[in-house]
């Protein structure tokens, strides 16, 4: 059971504001969803929390620990991990090797140089479990460049999951998938453990407003809204901004989703 | 007959490892010398592609081999050590000075790993080249053999010497495929080819390519107390980047991280450069020349290009579920 925290994070590069004094909580086992136009700061501020970018200034806490001077190793090994918005893959292994890579790393299995890796039954055990609960499990001997573009994905999340995560990161786990791979995902997503506490980045409005139990609306690196499914919906500013006036087609922000 | 990459790259290996004993074995006295001098090349090459499969390509490894050089000479003709002993502390002087190195070294990587390594290796060589402790640019005669006639094996004999470091080369490459099997060779394989990955999900990648590099070192080293064993002499000219370059070479050529590449690779490069030398003036020009149309054709190496023809010819014949087996 972890919370995570941050305190006025503001990051810049150069003179573009991108993280302006972002301060939210995320209580364990909820579901939040961050959503945005793109270049809001979604994934600039997933690299603050994951650690692949340092703050200017504010704090992140971690079940009231200042994790803030943490590199992206260690909150990786506290519990902290994440999945790219770019397929970000060991792109000469198979599904089942790529797994076990992030199994054997969190298991400190990895440093062993005097056994093979074929003997680890308990990382290919969990490198299968994972594999079956993100849908790869028929293609675990398939090298990652022989997968489709929505298997990847899929992979990309099942490492992220590898890392035995309390607070999971998906950066637009969706994007550039076909429907029937974006329904996969949602359901992917929202069978995840309830213990743990799942922020997604997510352009699909159908999946957000049905998955996350709070959403976080960012504009400009600013905290413009937040609120429940229903707040969102019926906000005035975001209606304004992102519904259009009249606040028809909840799904028109799939016009934001890159091409596939 | 079906074979996967992986078993296609090893069986390359066993028959290179038996081509080579069988060819030593029956070839004339002057050959001995070619021989023991491509294996220990071949030794100085495995070292060097181990560090590549952490994607870390050295420029400065010569430092590794003249260090070990140095350290067993060293200890073998000045502190009468015996040539056993040496050999064990030019291993260890390999893993510290790798470790030591390493430290700053691996933080980076690319051009700048280039160039760091290059830069210590030439801050050794001016060392040594000055040192009046190893009579700095005369270098130093008089480096024993090991002593291995208690087993009835007289190393002084060329014969001998070149069959001994034919079969060190086998045994550090079984080492090195060993080695690549294991959690931490495996974490090697996923660094060089997602470092940012890896540290993303909890892995130390500098500590991984510290300990790669010292290995790497040790590896280095134990080439350098072959060689300096075969020639009897230490001279500052094991360390030049003349020497990182060769077995740079050796690597590429061969195709770099499939180790018996770059023992193949050593092979060639030793002998191109007996029949060059002994039939041409410029036979350093052919030599480049030839290597450069090499690696225009067979960008991925020799050994790599094998490999990758395997790849095409079973994804030809075997369409629809393109499976995979391991790298
Ligand atoms: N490393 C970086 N250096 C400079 N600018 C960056 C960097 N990363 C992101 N940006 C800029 O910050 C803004 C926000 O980017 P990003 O966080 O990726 O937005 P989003 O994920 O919401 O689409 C964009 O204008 C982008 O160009
Ligand atoms: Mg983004």
């Amino acid at each position: 059971m972890s919370t995570l925290l941050t305190q006025t994070l503001c990051k810049s590069f150069g003179s573009l504001a991108v993280t302006q004094e972002v301060t939210l909580s995320f209580q364990s086992g909820m579901r939040y969803a961050i959503i945005g136009p793109n270049g809001a700061g979604k994934t600039t501020f997933f690299n603050l929390l994951a650690g692949n970018l340092q703050p200017d200034s504010g704090q992140i806490l971690l079940d009231g620990r200042d994790i803030t001077s943490l590199d992206v190793t260690s909150r990786a090994r506290i519990g902290i991990a994440r999945s790219f918005q770019r397929n970000n893959l060991f792109a000469e292994m198979t599904v089942h090797d790529n797994i076990a890579m992030a199994c054997a790393i969190q298991d400190n299995v990895a440093p062993v140089f005097w056994r093979p890796m074929r003997g680890f039954s308990s990382v290919h055990k969990k490198a299968e479990l994972i594999a079956q609960q993100v849908g790869l499990e028929d293609d675990r001997q398939t090298a990652v460049r022989h997968l489709s573009y929505g298997s990847q994905r899929q992979l990309e999340v099942a490492l992220a999951l590898a890392c035995k995560p309390k607070v999971l990161l998906l950066d637009e786990p969706t994007s550039g998938m076909s429907p029937q791979e974006t329904a996969r995902m949602d359901h992917l997503i929202k069978a995840l453990p309830r213990e743990l506490t799942v922020i997604v980045i997510e352009h699909d409005m159908d999946i957000v407003l049905e998955f996350a139990d709070q959403i976080v609306v960012l504009d400009y690196g600013r905290v413009l809204v937040q609120g429940t499914p229903a707040e969102i919906k019926n906000s005035a500013i975001v209606r304004q901004r992102y519904l259009g006036e009249e606040g028809v087609a909840v799904g028109s922000q799939a016009a934001e989703r890159p091409a596939p | 007959m079906v074979m996967t990459r992986n078993s296609l790259r090893l069986s390359i290996g066993v028959a290179a490892a038996i081509l080579a004993l069988i060819m030593q074995l029956s070839a004339g006295t002057f050959a001995q010398e070619l021989f023991a001098e491509a294996a220990i090349l071949a030794v100085f090459a495995l070292s060097l592609d181990l560090l590549a499969r952490s994607g870390l390509v050295s420029f400065g490894h010569a430092g590794f081999l003249g260090l070990g050089a140095y350290t067993f000479g060293g200890l073998a003709v000045l502190q009468n050590w015996p040539p056993s002993l040496a050999i064990a502390a030019a291993l260890a002087g390999g893993i510290i000075s790798g470790l030591i190195i390493g430290c700053f070294a691996v933080r980076t990587s690319g051009a700048f790993f280039i160039m760091v390594t290059l830069a210590v290796a030439e801050m050794f060589f001016s060392w040594v080249f000055r040192s009046p402790l190893f009579n700095g640019a005369d270098g130093m005669g008089g480096v024993p053999r090991l002593d291995m006639r208690s087993v009835g094996l007289d190393l002084n004999n060329p014969r001998n010497f070149a069959t001994f470091c034919i079969l060190i080369c086998i045994c550090v490459w079984m080492f090195a495929e060993y080695i690549i099997i294991t959690p931490f060779g495996r974490t090697l394989d996923a660094i060089r080819q997602n470092a940012n990955r890896v540290s993303a999900v909890g892995g130390r990648v500098f500590s991984y390519r510290l300990a790669a590099f010292a290995l790497s070192g040790a590896i280095g080293a134990l080439s350098g107390a072959l060689k300096a064993q075969h020639t009897n002499f230490l001279s500052p000219d094991l360390a030049t980047w003349v020497v990182s370059g060769d077995v740079l070479i050796a690597v590429v050529i061969g195709g770099m991280g499939t180790f018996v590449g770059g023992i193949i690779g050593s092979g060639l490069l030793v002998y191109l450069k007996e029949v060059l030398s002994s039939n041409f003036g410029h036979w350093y020009l052919f030599l480049g020349g030839i290597f450069i149309g090499v690696a225009l054709i067979l960008p991925r190496g020799i050994v790599g290009s094998v490999l990758d023809w395997r790849d095409r010819r079973h994804a030809r014949n075997n369409p629809a579920p393109a499976r995979e087996d391991e790298a």
